[in-house]
């Protein structure tokens, strides 16, 4: 088995020759993933039944290593899993190749850009009959309470700002937007809100209530990303998503690990 | 009457020869019979409202003309640039990647990723593909994280650099040329040709000179003082790309020409269109067509 799981033609950086006006020299029309881990199918325990979820105590957890890129083939589709899928990194290279070469592969490029692009997230989401956070874009005014987002090139999902005066929305719209630079992206935050986030493996959640195991089942259909933390607004009981983001293996809980661990190791199927 | 949205960022506006460019176009929007609604970041609600969007700013698949693109495919709305477009085009190992996959000329080009980043590795491209090389930062635009390198130690320095803003950057053989064809195509079609003179002092078409920003001379060429091979290589790289408005860069050396990268949200306003003066007209039936 190669190290980025299961396919034999893949793991070769592609060498081509570009049919160019000079001498040819091999070109690599895609990058291969470098990062990848071995991942053997690892014998473990049968999964008990605990509160009518299956766990997997005392199964040695796959290679999940910091930076690690697993591929998992299924049927006719590649999975690409990674702690994360940002723009211009090895995961989203890796998606990419497949994509070049006529592969089906999970999440697709433009699905992790949409992810991480809060208000494309949350439309998407909204049209799946996900409940979300009204949102709204601004270069300096914003309405209090709410929690603010960069949308920039610099900036990522993972950081996030609940503002409730003035002075520290000035503060935080100033870092947020490089000095007035860039827009940015406020979701109304209601008086007695509450953040609640959660970790979604290939749609499936551990531990986590009726409702929100039910948006990140839907939510994996829309954007099929394998591990994603999912942030919530709770507020006057209901759950509206907030944003997506990427999530570390060393963040995972045991029982979390051990679920991507079977997914990883095809005891667990798609 | 239709209603067109011109998507703009006060932010990225930077001359007045750009404000004067948004002008011409809402002008020759209106004179065909449509209402024109420029649309700023914070308006980016009203889009669904438009009959069509026309983005004229900086495009990145991180920033908000990114967020405007998508919205108006979920609402169904005629678009340039479209969001696949400024996917592909906005990083230079996808837009070569696309380019290869078409057999379409390039100069010679590789990707190299950080863990390729040795001594040997580095010796061995200048072995191979001679020297100076270019290398690129992949989201670079007006060619900002481009250098020329002649010896390994220029080329770590430079890559060092680079490779902290992506994981993989493009190393190039580099092509020596006076000047760049810009090859205007939409939809598969010639839309307008110019040059691009090189200034004598750099190797860019834009480049910042002892802290003085240096732009390139853009002098536009009727059709038919193109080359047309060259024309046809930009439709050739354009389609390999998509069927929207790009901007193609090619070098015609020694009689063999070369894209050198295609462009979506090219430019419009330092008279790149003065011998085809359709083009806004062109570009609005296009997106108002139906």
């Amino acid at each position: 088995m190669n190290n980025r799981g299961e396919d034999p033609q893949i793991p070769e950086m592609k060498a081509l020759h570009a049919q160019t006006g000079g001498a040819q020299v091999p070109l690599q029309i895609l990058p291969s993933s470098g990062a990848g881990t071995d991942i053997s199918p690892a014998a473990g325990p049968r999964p008990q039944k605990k509160n009518g979820l299956k766990t997997y105590a005392g199964r040695e957890p796959a290679a999940l290593l910091k930076d690690s890129l697993h591929i998992l083939k299924r049927k006719d589709a590649y999975h690409v899993i990674s702690e994360s899928y940002y723009y211009k990194t090895e995961p989203y290279y890796t998606i990419l190749r497949y994509e070049l070469e006529g592969k089906k592969v999970e999440p697709s490029s433009s699905s992790v850009l949409d992810a991480y692009v809060i208000p494309i997230c949350l439309e998407r989401a909204a049209s799946a009959g996900i409940p979300v956070c009204e949102w709204g874009i601004s270069q300096a005014y914003v309405p209090l309470p709410a929690i603010l987002y960069g949308l920039n090139y610099f900036s990522t999902t993972l950081d996030y700002f609940i503002v409730d005066d003035s002075k520290k929305a000035k503060d935080v719209i100033k870092h947020i937007t490089n000095n007035g630079k860039y827009p940015f992206c406020y979701q109304k935050y209601a008086e007695g809100a509450e953040i609640h986030t959660c970790t979604a493996i290939f749609g499936r959640t551990v531990g986590a209530c009726n409702t929100i195991a039910d948006y990140a089942g839907k939510i994996y259909e829309i954007f099929r990303i394998p591990l994603v933390k999912l942030v919530f607004v709770k507020a006057g009981g209901a759950f509206l998503l907030s944003s997506l983001s990427p999530t570390r293996y060393a963040q995972l809980s045991d029982s979390e690990r051990a679920l991507l661990s079977a997914y990883l190791s095809n005891q667990e199927f798609l | 009457m239709s209603r067109l949205g011109i998507f703009v960022d006060r932010k990225t506006l930077s001359n007045s020869e750009q404000l004067n460019a948004l002008i011409r176009c809402r002008d020759v929007a209106e004179e065909l019979g449509h209402d024109v609604d420029f649309i700023f970041p914070v308006d980016i609600c009203k889009i669904p409202k438009m009959d069509a969007l026309f983005i004229r700013a900086r495009t990145d698949p991180m920033n908000i003309t990114y967020v405007a693109a998508r919205m108006a495919k979920f609402h169904g709305i005629p678009v340039i640039d479209d969001s696949e477009s400024i996917q592909i085009c906005s990083d230079k190992i996808n837009m070569y990647s696309h380019l290869m996959k078409k057999n379409v000329s390039l100069p010679r080009t590789i990707f190299l990723s950080r863990n390729d980043l040795s001594v040997e590795h580095v010796s061995h491209l200048f072995d191979e593909m001679g020297s100076p090389l270019v290398v690129k930062e992949p989201s670079t635009s007006f060619s900002l994280r481009v250098e020329k390198v002649h010896t390994v130690a220029e080329f770590f320095k430079v890559a060092r650099r680079f490779i902290k803003m992506s994981d993989w950057i493009v190393v190039q053989q580099f092509i020596e040329s006076k000047y760049d064809w810009r090859v205007g195509v939409l939809d598969g079609k010639l839309l307008y040709a110019c040059k691009y003179t090189i200034p004598s002092v750099t190797f860019k078409i834009q480049a910042s000179v002892n802290g003085h920003l240096i732009y390139c001379g853009v002098e536009s060429v009727p059709p038919d003082c193109v080359p047309p091979p060259v024309i046809q290589l930009g439709i050739d790289a354009a389609n390999a790309i998509g069927s929207g408005l790009y901007g193609v860069d090619i070098k015609n050396n020694n009689g063999d020409a070369y894209v050198i990268e295609v462009n979506d949200n090219p430019s419009l306003e330092s008279g790149e269109d003065t011998c085809y003066p359709l083009v806004y007209q062109t570009i609005v039936s296009h997106l108002l067509r139906t």
